[in-house]
């Protein structure tokens, strides 16, 4: 079909514009149907996952080899190092022993229900989706391996944070220290509750503590089972204090390289049980109607 | 540093057309697009550098307004919205806010082309800052009208200052590309 030239002109210069309305349009979108453009962002990174796991391996062998040269320059220190900490683990072992004798005793005294093993996957880190304001790492998994949204990722040594997206062969974990993340803890040692805010530096804020029972320096932080899929208990890092009246948490795990991790499924272990001897409310409108062995009978009175 | 200026025309010397021909054009006036492409593709990969993340910012604005200003037939409104919708999906961050950047740097050096063009190349440079400043501060207040909270400052200066540092870089690779890959008959 032809058009004229000065139409094409006309036609050309409205190109910008309605570009720029749409990509407007783009980030109103991105607001108002957020599950959209995560399913679109997961399916990318699903698709390459494969690459990503190709430039991490090289990488991490790289990694391995500079590790093995140091050691073997650090030998000798290393060693006397060894001893020396060998002699006070010994000691620690058979304190743990004793303990561990004790504890079995006096459970099997108290008839005590042991925890159910919560199921696990593991998966290498293949990619640190973190931003100028999230902090999140992409997780390469197995596509039969069932992992669920709200599932705990833990590291060797301590809480890394919660599975926010599943894809196929990937999941995103939101670490604890991303500013939307806001966990319940508990401090061991002074019997605090607190939630753990992190603010997209390396050492997530402690806030809402009691102000009659300040953390200590140097406390351990657990987790406490305030939110079903996250239990009691899972090690979190320690209280230090930047200055006077503002504690942090040193996190445990190591989330600068977060390498690989274990993701725990705890969705189904505590649920709260049914409450029948619970009066139930009315629902709006209705009066309460109360349970038949409640009801006075004016012939027997409440003793019957 | 050595201005650039455009070759001057020569009217009437063709090239032959055929299929060999197209194929050669087509690839060589694709290279802009396939360069921001690769950029964001390969920065997104777990690569830990040291400001990875700002990087990708810093180097697809300075190409974009780079091949924008000089030679904007190459870099087209709608290969820049596709490569800013690539930008998007692969960088995590607020959905859009990436595209509506490099649009509007795409627009503001398309629109300003004829006397940037012909500028001193510090001047260039001294443009190219203001526009990343003013770009890189719609970005924060977007990101923090999107987050419902002042996200963190620090990490976006850092990302207007890698770009206005790298942009003697990509400038002195503009030039060699556009000498030797995209204009190759011309002898000079």
């Amino acid at each position: 079909m032809p058009v004229s030239i000065q139409f094409r002109q006309a036609l050309g210069k409205l190109v910008l514009p309605a570009l720029i309305l749409v990509a407007c349009g783009v980030i109103l979108l991105g607001k108002a149907d957020r599950p959209l453009i995560e399913k679109l962002r997961m399916q990318t990174a699903d698709l390459l996952a494969p690459a990503y796991g190709l430039v991490a391996w090289p990488q991490a062998k790289l990694r391995w080899l500079s590790g093995n040269l140091q050691d073997i320059r650090n030998l000798e220190a290393e060693n006397i190092r060894l001893r020396a900490e060998n002699v006070s683990l010994r000691h620690w072992y058979d304190v743990a022993a004793a303990l561990a004798d004790e504890n079995a005793a006096l459970k099997s005294n108290l008839h005590w229900i042991p925890d159910n093993a919560p199921a696990f996957v593991t998966g290498r880190v293949v990619r640190d989706t973190s931003g100028l304001y999230a902090r999140a790492v992409l997780l390469a998994i197995n596509p039969d391996t069932a992992v669920r949204k709200g599932g705990i990722a833990l590291d060797g040594s301590g809480l890394v944070g919660r599975v926010t997206e599943v894809g196929k062969r990937s999941v995103r974990v939101l670490l604890i220290t991303d500013s939307s993340s806001r966990l319940p803890v508990t401090l061991e040692s002074s019997h605090a509750a607190a939630i753990m805010a992190g603010d997209n530096t390396a050492l997530p804020r402690i806030i809402f503590y009691p102000q009659d029972n300040a953390p200590i320096e140097g406390e351990r932080v657990v987790t406490n089972g305030e939110i079903e899929s996250l239990p009691a208990g899972l090690p979190v890092g320690h209280v230090h204090y930047l200055r006077p009246g503002q504690p942090v948490v040193v996190p445990a795990a190591a989330l600068d390289h977060v390498d690989i991790l274990r993701i725990f499924d705890y969705e189904d272990s505590v649920s709260p049980p049914d409450a029948p001897g619970r009066v139930p409310l009315p629902s709006v409108g209705r009066t309460l109607s109360l349970p038949s062995q409640f009801q006075s009978h004016p012939d027997q009175g409440l003793h019957g | 540093m050595k201005n650039f200026t455009p070759p001057p025309i020569r009217p009437g010397i063709h090239p032959r057309s055929g299929l060999g021909y197209l194929i050669d054009n087509g690839v060589r006036s694709s290279i802009p697009c396939l360069f921001v492409f690769f950029v964001t593709l390969v920065l997104s990969a777990p690569l830990n550098l040291p400001g990875q993340v700002e990087l990708m910012p810093a180097i697809i604005m300075a190409t974009i307004f780079l091949w924008s200003v000089f030679v904007p037939a190459f870099m087209p409104s709608l290969a820049v919205f596709v490569l800013g919708i690539w930008a998007d999906i692969l960088s995590f961050g607020p959905a859009g806010v990436m595209l509506l950047m490099m649009l509007i740097v795409h627009g503001v050096a398309l629109s300003g082309r004829y006397t940037l063009a012909r500028v001193n190349f510090f001047v260039l440079w001294f443009v190219f800052g203001v526009v990343m400043v003013g770009v890189t501060a719609l970005q924060w207040v977007l990101c923090s009208a999107l987050a419902l909270h002042i996200v963190e400052f620090l990490p976006f200066v850092f990302e207007t200052v890698l770009a206005i540092g790298s942009f003697p870089v990509l400038y002195t690779g503009f030039v060699w590309t556009y000498r030797f890959v995209v204009n190759n008959a011309d002898p000079s």
